[in-house]
């Protein structure tokens, strides 16, 4: 590696290497996992650096590998163990309705004031954020992070971890209706949310 | 008269057609009669999140929402979750407190340094 690409990498270690971190961790678990992944992801954008032409933010850029090798990371696991049981989660809240079906309009979701543009200010909804994918449980979370925030397309999704159509959306599903719940219950309904 | 078991659309329901005489009761039966239940429609819901819909079911999804605001609520709150859940990663350092040590920091630093390009 050249002094030049050396004092680059350097500065992003620095500079972004927090945020990358806490990033993978959140996604793998696994601290000795994470560091790997965030080397991989330096020496990456280090070798690609000629392509990045600015066009993003240089964190931007450098999350975007990073999503990259986590995807990659999660093709090898799903190689090595099965995704295909679905993990239990709760009974798909069944309290919430009726037992013809329509909500029970008393626990049915509540209106949510804030638009996005005002929470990524804060740091308290992200942490938040963070705790309500932490109770999912991991095949569940591994699904919806991939979807959700990695933006993977769903054929994509199933064919890394090999999963069918209806066992994805059934996770989908489970993750979304939980994490609904849990932001709910933990940010939109308290009065840092702004809606109670 | 028996009693209706439930009543889809009770008084103070903010939905756009909410029983409020006797032609939206007509209409509000009628919708809910002929549209996926609640518990039906948020599964629905969510797997158009991942692939389009077919033509009918966007349509009844529409006519659900009249009698069902919040079936709606939770749709928007499924795009607003993708939303937010994109802007996540670059917004990772202020979700947690989880040590990035200056061990680390170097560890990295010095296999960068001893790695060939």
């Amino acid at each position: 590696m050249s002094a030049t690409d050396l004092q680059a990498a350097s500065r992003w270690v620095d500079d972004h290497g927090e945020c990358l971190y806490r990033y993978a961790l959140v996604r793998v678990r696994k601290p000795e996992v994470a560091e790997d992944l965030m080397q991989e992801t330096f020496l990456a954008a280090v070798r690609g650096y000629e392509k990045f032409g600015g066009r993003s933010s240089e964190r931007s850029w450098l999350v975007g590998i990073l999503k990259n090798k986590i995807v990659d990371h999660f093709r090898k696991v799903g190689r090595e163990k099965s995704f295909t049981d679905i993990e239990f989660l709760s009974d798909e809240f069944s309290e919430k309705f009726v037992p013809i079906g329509f909500w029970n309009h008393d626990l049915g979701p509540h209106e949510w004031k804030p638009e996005p543009d005002e929470v990524v200010h804060r740091a308290e909804f992200w942490q938040v954020m963070r705790d309500c994918l932490s109770k999912l449980p991991e095949k569940i979370r591994a699904v919806f992070t991939m979807r959700e925030m990695d933006g993977v397309p769903s054929k994509e999704v199933c064919a890394i971890l090999s999963i069918s159509d209806s066992n994805l959306w059934v996770m989908l599903h489970r993750a979304r209706m939980a994490l609904r719940e849990c932001l709910e219950m933990n940010w939109f309904d308290t009065p840092a949310g702004g809606t109670a | 008269m028996p009693e209706e078991p439930y009543n889809p659309s009770p008084i103070g329901n903010p939905s756009v057609l909410a029983r409020r005489n006797w032609w939206q009761t007509i209409l509000v039966k009628f919708i809910g009669k002929h549209t996926p239940k609640c518990r039906e429609m948020v599964r629905i819901l969510s797997q158009s999140m991942d692939e389009p819909l077919p033509l009918i079911m966007r349509i009844k999804k529409r006519l659900h929402f009249l009698i069902c605001c919040w079936c709606q609520r939770y749709e928007e709150q499924l795009r607003y979750m993708r939303r937010t859940a994109r802007q996540f990663p670059e917004h990772a350092d202020e979700a947690s407190d989880v040590p990035f040590s200056i061990e680390m920091r170097e560890r990295i630093k010095r296999k960068l340094a001893e790695t060939p390009r």
